[in-house]
């Protein structure tokens, strides 16, 4: 709580100001507040590999995905056919990953993207290193 | 904004390649592609103007993608503006 906002409240338990004033000074310490400075949202989805190999020496991937070419890619998946749906999920479980595919809805996969930007992946191994974030 | 330019590098070596030319040149192949495609979206049961607006979104938002490996021996660097 800030230093004005403390004292209104003061003065309104002190009885030197009403409940209106008191809501009324509060209303205005609001407006005059600056608005808080608008978040960057990320635009691309960062996959960054280095490794050091003894005999080839180092090695980097470096890959930077637009965030909307997700999103368009994640679209696409609604005009899948029900059956290769279906088949997919045969192959998933097959591969022992028991995902059932039709169960995905394209609200669900967009959310999944928005929240993509909170994403932060760390591997280090001995000799690579692999991150994955938004930028 | 579809894609300019897709500048690949190999090694020493660095080519553009502008986009809308290349398309253009290659036209009446993408439309045999194009025309390809909706005959696949017909026997697949897939809405054809779904599909079209599809990839219409994902050339629109390839711009800024950009690929890049490094081994020691080569490196190959592809990115869209």
């Amino acid at each position: 709580m800030n230093e004005q906002r403390r004292q209104i409240l003061q003065m309104l338990a002190d009885g030197k100001i009403t409940a209106d004033e008191a809501e009324k000074l509060l209303d205005a310490l609001a407006r005059e507040r600056p608005e808080p400075a608008a978040v960057t949202m990320p635009k691309y989805l960062r996959v960054l590999v280095t490794w050091e190999d003894p005999t080839d020496g180092a090695g980097q991937i470096n890959v930077r995905v637009p965030l909307k070419l997700l999103r368009a890619g994640v679209r696409l998946t609604s005009l899948l056919p029900p059956q290769a749906l279906a088949r997919a999920n045969a192959e998933l479980d097959k591969a022992g990953v028991p995902i059932d595919l039709t169960q995905l809805k394209p609200q669900q996969l967009e959310e999944l993207i928005e929240h993509l930007d909170d994403v932060s992946i760390d591997v280090d191994s001995t000799d690579s290193k692999v991150k994955v974030f938004c930028e | 904004m579809i894609p300019q330019l897709v500048t690949v590098r190999a090694g020493r070596h660095r080519f553009f390649v502008p986009v809308v030319p290349v398309a253009l040149l290659l036209s009446p192949l993408l439309l045999l592609a194009v025309l390809g495609g909706l005959i696949a979206c017909r026997v697949y049961r897939i809405s054809a103007l779904g599909a079209l607006l599809g990839v219409g979104r994902l050339l629109w938002a390839l711009p800024g993608a950009r690929f890049e490996i490094d081994d020691g021996h080569t490196a190959v660097r592809v990115s869209v503006r």
